[in-house]
């Protein structure tokens, strides 16, 4: 049981992060459900129906989740605000009912026979994906983003392509969230598309707003607690969309100036650029 | 400088730039030539900062031909014109407040997608874009503020701020928007003297401005604009006696009032 | 039965549009994006239900639309009032995300995750009707002219009464409508009285149609109508509604062509074509400011 549970924090911790990262150059992205979607259907099919092992499939899943980021993305990244939410929804919503669709991977019936993947497997993902956060935080990529966030056209000015960037952040995001999602099908053994639909994509921002944006900890802070919780408190299990709800409302009342005025600590903390 | 050597940077030709009905800019030409230094003046709503923002790919330009080191940019991205050796400051400031001062000129310093493996992992290289960064920061006189938050500094020093930061991609041309504005005479002069140094950094200096003092100072060559075209173009002196300048910005008739 | 199939279509469009333009409302005169709105469209089925026990049909419609304007009031204070700043114009769309989960829940727990049927409708809205020698269900009508109506009152409100025109004010400049007198908040109040009220009517007729109240909806039904909201121009009423009706009409064609299994991704992808072609909307009449506000 604690074994499960711990699953499911782990990958909604690597869903909690794709987000984070696409959020890193400013764009808000509903479409982790659709990338884990992908992610989890691609591994699925090299494992069960061309009998890939499991490691292999898993990364050629996250790497086919960013190469739809990429061919979506481009169009899309230069989207900004609601348009953005809007059509990341729609993708969603789109990969959803083409998954139903096609009976070579189960329609709507859903597809099983995925096997191999335990709580080590995801656990060493989320180490992995840690310290390449980690590393990446303090380095000057994250500068790049920071810069793209807080001010794109001075950015371009300074010679950063922004496009790239943030095609850069969605493409990684999607690669995580292929992973989070080709893990959680060999695991659950059998998926169903509906499985990944928008209520995920909205949980899984919300996991994220809820744990605080500031650095690549609110997101596990925000899984961790959504997932967890409920477990070893009844009622937060029974009442737990209502419990999400408030809470985040909560959070969001106490800090109004918004959750796109984030920033990552740049100067009391550790820093930026390590200086000698 | 031997004037026949001296080479082309920029060239605007028959450049419009129109806004619905508005035409902010119309059939402006200029050439900066490098070691230029060329002040650009007119009243609020000439066109200046129209002009700058066109030429820099803020704004795309609805007609004309804006020539940069040989290389024809008119429809180019910000940053591919950026990376071509443009540099800019705005007319409000937009620094990122929430990076220290250091961080706002090393962030300009690198095209981190030239190679972003290697900046990743190579330690050298950083280091010498720190220093290559305290010594922008220290040409403007903000190298003990470092490491201070940007959003601390006074007004003065965040325009200078702004210049450093334009200053870090190494440009060959700078192009500074008011960056005298808000200043008062001492840091006015201050800034004077820190433009004549940076001008042995970068190739020309195009700078729009308002104080006449500055202008007169540190210009080559000065331009007048009104209603988004170029009235007239010479020296400092020529120019700001010229009547038809002194009506854009005085409404004075010929003869009477001297801007110089 | 193509035509019936037509008909239908423009039923769906019918209530896509009475959901796509309160959304619409919201956008186009506080600039606010309201995701809690798909919950109320969804609440008042439940809303039908309860109200249908006790009171004829056109009482339940009125209840309906006052109970959705009520949770619109309260969403616009829980979800909306704090957030001022444009800034935070994400935050109060996430927050009423939040807000529209708690909704969601709470008739969950209430009256389970199926559908529950509807109390039988009255033996007047049941009948077919003969047109051309083909019969059609009365009910569909029923739910045309309901929305022809609240469409046609909403017209008139907005360009023929003061409160109309307080709303144009605002939705120009909230700014310079306080300057000239006029209570911002008391017309965000309106606004979202009327446009909630509008989601629990559609809400409402889509229950009569379909004889249940149904609590998964709000993410399908009424997150499309934000889609369309898009399609038509966010912030345009005109666009909200041909895009509505356009939309209805498109999936009833699927369904013609028997295609019917793509339906439910037809509005997406006409979203996200729009988006890539025309961003601010294929039936925008005027420039929006939309663009550089999001």
């Amino acid at each position: 049981m604690i074994a499960d549970h711990l699953f499911f924090a782990c990958i909604n911790i690597l869903l909690a992060w794709s987000v984070y990262v696409v959020l890193l150059s400013g764009n808000l992205s509903f479409a982790q459900g659709a990338f884990m979607a992908l992610g989890c259907y691609c591994a699925g099919v090299l494992t069960v129906k061309f009998n890939f092992s499991l490691f292999p499939a898993v990364l050629l899943a996250g790497g086919f989740s960013s190469l739809v980021a990429l061919a979506v993305g481009y169009p899309t990244v230069k989207l900004k605000g609601i348009y953005l939410i809007l059509v990341t929804l729609g993708l969603t919503v789109c990969v959803r009912v083409l998954l139903e669709n096609f009976k070579f991977i189960g329609g709507v019936g859903g597809f099983g026979g995925m096997t191999g993947a335990d709580l080590s497997s995801v656990l060493i993902a989320v180490f992995i994906f840690g310290v390449l956060l980690y590393w990446f935080s303090r380095g000057s990529l994250q500068r790049v983003c920071d810069t793209v966030r807080e001010d794109e056209l001075v950015a371009a000015s300074l010679g950063i392509d922004v496009v790239a960037t943030k095609l850069l952040t969605f493409a990684v995001g999607a690669f995580i969230a292929g992973i989070a999602g080709a893990l959680y099908g060999h695991y659950m053994n059998f998926v169903r598309p509906e499985n990944f639909d928008v209520l995920l994509s909205i949980y899984v921002v919300l996991y994220v707003v809820l744990g605080g944006v500031n650095n690549m900890w609110g997101p596990v802070l925000g899984a961790l607690i959504m997932t967890l919780l409920p477990e070893y408190f009844r009622i937060l299990a029974e009442w737990r969309p209502s419990i999400f709800g408030l809470s985040i409302l909560l959070i969001l009342l106490v800090r109004p100036n918004g959750i796109l005025r984030f920033r990552l600590p740049t100067l009391k903390d550790k820093g930026s650029f390590p200086h000698e | 400088m031997n004037d026949s050597k001296k080479q082309k940077l920029l060239a605007i030709e028959n450049l419009a730039k129109n806004f619905g009905g508005i035409h902010a800019i119309k059939s402006f030409n200029l050439d900066v030539f490098s070691g230029d230094l060329i002040g650009i003046i007119g009243p609020n709503g000439a066109g200046k900062t129209a002009l700058l923002n066109t030429i820099t790919g803020f704004y795309r330009a609805s007609s004309g031909k804006i020539t940069f080191n040989e290389t024809e940019i008119t429809h180019h991205p910000i940053h591919k014109i950026a990376l071509l050796g443009m540099g800019r400051t705005f007319q409000n400031i937009r620094l990122f407040k929430r990076m220290s001062v250091l961080e706002n000129v090393m962030v300009a310093r690198k095209n981190y997608f030239e190679n972003p493996i290697q900046y990743f992992f190579n330690r050298a290289q950083h280091l010498e874009q720190l220093d290559q960064s305290m010594d922008c920061l220290s040409m403007l006189k903000l190298a003990d503020k470092a490491n201070q938050s940007a959003a601390s500094l006074s007004y003065g020093d965040a325009r200078r701020l702004e210049i450093a930061r334009a200053l870090a991609g190494v440009p060959k041309i700078l192009l500074l928007d008011e960056p005298a504005a808000g200043m008062n005479e001492t840091e006015t002069k201050q800034l004077i003297e820190d433009i004549q140094i940076i001008r042995s950094k970068v190739d020309s200096i195009v700078l729009i401005e308002h104080d006449m003092n500055l202008i007169r100072t540190l210009s080559d060559r000065v331009v007048a604009m009104d209603f988004g075209q170029k009235i007239c173009e010479g020296s400092a002196q020529d120019v700001l006696s010229h009547p038809e300048v002194m009506s854009a910005y005085l409404g004075v008739d010929e003869g009477e009032g001297n801007l110089s | 039965m193509f035509i019936g199939q037509v008909l239908n279509g423009l039923v769906n469009g019918a209530m896509y549009s009475l959901v796509a333009l309160g959304f619409t409302l919201i956008i186009g005169v506080l600039d606010k994006l309201n995701f809690t709105h798909p919950e109320i469209f969804m609440f008042g089925g439940f809303v039908g239900i309860v109200s249908m026990t006790y009171l004829p049909v056109p009482w339940a419609l009125i209840v309906s639309f006052l109970v959705g304007g009520t949770l619109g009031l309260i969403t616009e204070w829980i979800a909306f009032r704090r957030f001022k700043t444009s800034d935070s114009k994400i935050t109060a769309a996430l927050s009423s995300m939040a807000l529209g989960l708690v909704f969601t829940d709470c008739v969950q727990k209430y009256w389970g995750t199926e559908p529950v049927s509807l109390p039988a409708l009255p033996a007047w809205l049941e009948k077919n009707v003969l047109i051309a020698g083909v019969e059609f269900p009365y009910l569909n009508f029923f739910i045309l002219g309901v929305t022809c109506v609240l469409m046609i009152a909403l017209h008139s409100l907005i360009h023929k009464t003061r409160m109309g025109r307080h709303i144009r004010a605002v939705a120009e400049s909230p700014i310079n409508a306080s300057l000239l007198g006029i209570d911002v908040k008391r017309v965000s109040q309106v606004v979202f009285f009327i446009s909630s009220g509008l989601a629990a009517e559609a809400g409402f007729l889509l229950s009569l149609r379909s004889a249940s109240a149904n609590s998964e909806i709000g993410l399908t039904f009424g997150l499309k109508a934000l889609a369309i909201m898009a399609i038509g121009g966010l912030g345009d009423m005109r666009g909200a509604m041909l895009g509505g009706l356009l939309i209805g009409i498109i999936e009833a064609c699927l369904f013609v062509f028997g295609l019917g299994r793509w339906v439910e991704m037809t509005v997406w992808v006409v979203v996200i074509v729009t988006m890539m072609i025309k961003p601010s909307g294929l039936f925008s009449t005027r420039l929006r400011l939309m663009e550089a506000r999001a």
